[in-house]
């Protein structure tokens, strides 16, 4: 019983599903934090104290929703795949 | 291993290779130590397959047909068909992250990928990679991919896309460290529970993790690389 769920997870379309769902997390906080650390560095250079981190801070964010987005996009496309593959296509 | 639990004693501890002294200063040399036998493992395992191959496939040879025979039937249809030129790099990043990450469960082993510095050498190679085969492609148009759906949202969208295209690679790293570094350290919590009994369920959980990290770094490797290939929006 346990080798049949564990020959499941190995089918690569559960394995897609899985790994998109588990990166969409760290997608969010790592271009959060890429912003504000591009607008830390800026500021420091050229010495705009605090303007900038704020607002590479604000576009960071904005960079993270995006990739949310088109993480999640990905995941709805392949379930509706998925699902014109069981119930026939979509009208 | 984590800091201040007590590690399990290491090949590499017995060898006098966990650190090094290259001109006069002293590097760890654990992960380096450990990412040649997971490359050596790799190596012997290809040359035994080269060495004995037959038309009807038998024993290791079978067990490679179909994992590579399925990554790049998942790669061509994701891709199309630019999948099988890049298809050898991502096979290999596969298998030698698999590698790597399944050293950690061999007693006297680490996995290399616990430690940053092997992941984010493999994260950069990533971004200047999918990079190259952009500029290979598109020439000076690859800019294209980076200025958005329509010419007025170019200002807005120019830092958007540098700003996701740099957390590509820090995104990359981290999660491959601190999925492997953190099994580790459970693997030792548990081992100081109850020896070898309390090891031996979480195996197998591991055994899933590991190889669900390896195969999410090559899907991501993947998607970036169709994302390069692709017409700009």
């Amino acid at each position: 019983m346990f080798f049949n769920n564990w020959f499941k997870i190995n089918d690569k379309k559960y394995l897609d599903a899985i790994s998109t769902a588990g990166v969409i997390g760290l997608h969010m906080v790592s271009a959060t934090v890429v912003g504000l650390g591009m607008g830390w560095y800026l500021d420091r250079w050229l010495g705009t104290k605090p303007w900038l981190t704020g607002v590479f801070l604000i576009l960071g964010i904005v960079a993270g929703f995006k990739n949310v987005w088109l993480d999640s996009r990905r995941l709805l496309k392949a379930q509706d795949k998925e699902d014109a593959e069981k119930f026939g296509p979509k009208d | 291993m984590a800091g201040g639990l007590p590690h399990p004693v290491l090949w590499s501890t017995l060898l006098h290779v966990d650190q090094v002294t290259i001109g006069g200063a002293t590097v760890e040399f654990k992960h380096v130590f450990y990412t040649w036998c997971a490359m050596a493992v790799l190596f012997s395992l290809g040359l035994l397959v080269r060495g004995g191959l037959k038309l009807v496939p038998g024993g290791i040879q079978n067990v490679f047909e179909v994992v590579i025979g399925g990554l790049e039937d998942f790669v061509v249809t994701n891709i199309g068909e630019d999948g099988r030129k890049v298809f050898p790099l991502l096979g290999g990043i596969f298998l030698f992250i698999l590698f790597q990450n399944l050293l950690g469960l061999i007693p006297g082993c680490d996995a290399p990928t616990a430690n940053v510095n092997t992941n984010a050498a493999m994260a950069v190679f990533v971004f200047l990679y999918y990079n190259y085969q952009g500029i290979k492609r598109w020439g000076p148009g690859y800019i294209k991919h980076f200025m958005g759906p329509m010419w007025w949202l170019t200002p807005l969208m120019l830092p958007l896309e540098l700003i996701s295209h740099t957390a590509r690679p820090l995104s990359l790293t981290l999660r491959l460290f601190g999925n492997i570094r953190g099994e580790e350290i459970v693997m030792v919590l548990f081992f100081l529970m109850a020896p070898i009994v309390g090891t031996i369920p979480v195996y197998f959980l591991f055994l899933l993790g590991k190889v669900l990290q390896s195969f999410i770094f090559f899907m991501l490797t993947m998607i970036y690389l169709k994302g390069a290939f692709e017409h700009a929006h």
